[in-house]
């Protein structure tokens, strides 16, 4: 395991962030973190994270407790976006690079690349405010991956980003997983995580209430409904009743109908969402 | 480099770098040299361009004070050979005034050596220097008759050897008991100017640290920074890095003053030998440069900068952590007031401390750690006892460091605390 959080209970001023929360994220996946706002989400990233303590519980990386040393294996990219306004987009980049234990050269030339890869080349000598907000929000982005962290933690990546630049991001943070990135994020964006996340867990009221692959939960959740398609181009859903067999409900369908093709409907990751959390 | 050299060096260079620091550091200087050098004469000329025409009208027989009154830069004086008074005094200003643009009258109506007194009349308000102008222009007269008038040959030889001036030189035993001249004076001079430059640095770099630590705030990017160090080394690195720039500045300062020391020194010195008065108060000159040499400068610039640097240590620790407790610049208000208390109670204990500099004011509050930095200041020039200086710095440092351990720990809570006002009770609480 990469990252094993163990046992992690906070309190802020009588109100509990976080009971007793455990979970292990593996090498090379991609990690969601998922839940209403307010559950604990950000409680637990910043804990991670190093920037606050957990009253008890302990948080392992590679097997060891983490240490103040280890935060330069992290990348950070807050749900409130900040960056100082003043500062040119390079140079801004290149500072907190450094700041991470990037040499100059290093920084200067990994910047570069970057903004090519965004397509803000020309504004490497702008003052940050002179950018849009989604343009800030790559700027952000960047400085968050620049040094190559083996973990990367996005608090709600896809916030204040447009749909065309969520799938840029979206195919960012997968080919940082290719390159051998652990991923942990949080987000409210349930497509993101069909799409992108290898297993997650599901926080609710400061305790993990659903947790595992996505695969295996939207297993889990499945309602035995099938999408049947007819030969004549009719298409409707149909649901197994209680008791019966997969294979009999088919056989019984191929009976009544000209079957052309039949596929279980897997419950969206947002229906297990609202489902689990409204319990 | 270590991350604390980063941030100390982006702090330094996002404040150098920008317009208004330029603009302060040097064109200030020269502003202020210009609005001193160019501004009085600038005014000069404005006033003596508009003489004013006053007329004199003399009731004694033969205008004798009349006589007496010359032009002078900023009044024409017109002499009225008849007398006028009453009510006609009115009509002939009216008249005159369309006339010859007159703008007073002065009526001596009497002997001035019985009765002193003469009047100015005028439809507008009168300045003052017409006044000053005609008494130092009848005074001399006046004087020269009373004493004329008690028949004693050599009466105004005898009144000048009566006056008496007196002048002082303070001799200031070294350690050998060999004298020294030395000047309360100067001690003064150097005492105040080092007072205020503490106070005034202080002041101004402590809210420097506290706005960019609110900005940090508000911006959010304190989240990315304190996710890649510690948030004591960007406390540090902040209040480190706002100190190179004031060095900065204070180092600008001193050779611009040298430059300009060495201007005028130079000026003075070719002028100098020609000024015939100079020659002859040669002696003077001399006993004022012993004077000047005789301060041990080294020693106070030491002490100076020791207690500079552990001032702004003490007050850009407390700075940062106000600014760390609030969101905005104008919720700081609250926080800044105690420390606006205690600098300007500084500043004035400093004020006082110069008439008495070994007094007990001056000696608690060079003690205590919160006005020492500015009070010691005052004391520096008059030798203090070692073990004093010693108890003060060491007090000094002992706090700063105590506060700056405290004020840490104020920061890391409160950087990351929003959407709250935050008590005092509650800093308190953070501290443990």
């Amino acid at each position: 395991m990469f990252i094993e959080v163990k046992n992690v209970s906070k309190q802020y001023s009588g109100h509990v962030a976080l009971n007793n929360v455990s979970l292990e994220v593996p090498e090379g996946s991609i990690y969601g973190l998922l839940g209403p706002n307010g559950a604990g989400k950000t409680s637990l990233i910043r804990i991670i994270n190093r920037i606050t303590h957990a009253d008890s519980g302990e948080v392992l990386m590679n097997g060891k407790v983490m240490t103040d040393a280890d935060i330069t294996k992290i990348g950070y990219l807050p749900e409130e976006r900040g960056l100082y306004k003043k500062m040119k987009v390079g140079e801004q980049i290149v500072y907190l690079a450094r700041l991470h234990g990037m040499t100059k050269q290093d920084a200067k030339l990994k910047m570069k690349e970057w903004l090519e890869r965004f397509e803000l080349t020309e504004w490497e000598n702008k003052k940050l405010e002179a950018l849009s907000k989604g343009m800030a929000q790559k700027v952000q982005f960047i400085a968050t991956v620049i040094h190559r962290p083996p973990l990367l933690i996005f608090d709600e990546p896809f916030s204040g980003f447009d749909p065309v630049n969520a799938e840029i991001l979206k195919k960012e943070i997968i080919r940082l997983k290719d390159e051998g990135s652990v991923v942990l994020f949080s987000t409210h964006n349930m497509s993101s995580v069909e799409e992108v996340c290898d297993e997650i867990s599901l926080i609710n009221h400061s305790e993990i209430v659903l947790q595992g692959k996505v695969k295996d939960i939207r297993q889990k959740y499945k309602k035995g409904i099938f999408e049947v398609n007819l030969t004549d181009g009719t298409t409707f859903e149909y649901k197994v009743p209680e008791g019966m067999s997969n294979h009999d409900a088919i056989a019984k369908l191929n009976e009544e109908y000209d079957l052309f093709g039949f596929h279980e409907i897997l419950p969206s990751m947002h229906e297990i969402f609202v489902q689990t959390v409204s319990e | 480099m270590s991350r604390l050299g980063l941030i100390i060096q982006r702090e330094y260079m996002q404040i150098v770098a920008k317009k208004s620091f330029i603009f302060t550091t040097i064109l200030l200087p020269i502003l202020m040299v210009a609005l001193v050098a160019i501004l009085p004469a600038f005014l000069a000329n404005v006033k003596s361009d508009e003489k004013k025409n006053v007329a004199i009208i003399d009731n004694n027989p033969g205008a004798v004070y009349a006589a007496a009154i010359q032009d002078t830069e900023d009044y024409h004086f017109i002499k009225v050979n008849q007398s006028i008074e009453g009510t006609e005094l009115y009509s002939y200003f009216q008249n005159e005034k369309e006339g010859q643009g007159l703008n007073a009258i002065v009526q001596i109506p009497a002997d001035l050596s019985t009765s002193t007194t003469f009047y100015v009349y005028s439809d507008q308000a009168i300045n003052s220097t017409l006044e000053r102008d005609i008494k130092n222009a009848l005074r001399p007269m006046l004087e020269q008759e009373r004493i004329q008038s008690y028949g004693i040959d050599s009466l105004a030889d005898i009144i000048d050897r009566c006056k008496v001036s007196l002048s002082s030189k303070s001799v200031k035993w070294g350690e050998e008991g060999e004298e020294k001249v030395s000047s309360a004076m100067l001690g003064e001079i150097i005492g105040l100017g080092l007072s205020f430059l503490t106070y005034m640095f202080v002041l101004m770099y402590g809210a420097m640290i506290m706005n960019g630590v609110i900005e940090e705030k508000t911006n959010r990017i304190v989240e990315v920074i304190v996710s890649s160090c510690k948030p004591m080394e960007l406390m540090l690195g902040k209040i480190i890095g706002v100190a190179l720039v004031g060095f900065t500045q204070i180092i600008i300062w001193a050779v611009l003053l040298g430059i300009a020391g060495t201007i005028l020194g130079a000026s003075a010195f070719i002028a100098g030998p020609t000024d015939p008065a100079a020659l002859t108060e040669s002696n003077e000159l001399a006993e004022i440069i012993q004077m000047v040499l005789s301060v041990n400068y080294l020693q106070i610039l030491t002490f100076f900068v020791l207690y500079f640097i552990g001032g702004y240590l003490l007050y850009a620790a407390l700075f940062a952590a106000f600014g760390s407790a609030v969101d905005q610049p104008s919720d700081a208000s609250q926080f800044m007031t105690p420390i606006m208390v205690i600098m300007v109670f500084a500043i004035y204990a400093a004020l006082f401390s110069i008439e008495n500099p070994d007094g007990p004011l001056a000696w608690w509050c060079s003690i205590i750690p919160f006005t020492s930095p500015i009070v010691m200041m005052i004391r520096l020039p008059y030798d203090v006892p070692f073990w004093e200086m010693l108890l003060s710095i060491a007090l000094l440092y002992g706090s700063a460091f105590g506060i700056l351990y405290i004020a840490g720990k104020i920061y890391r809570t409160g950087i990351l605390m929003y959407g709250k006002k935050v008590s005092i009770k509650e800093i308190i609480k953070w501290i443990k």
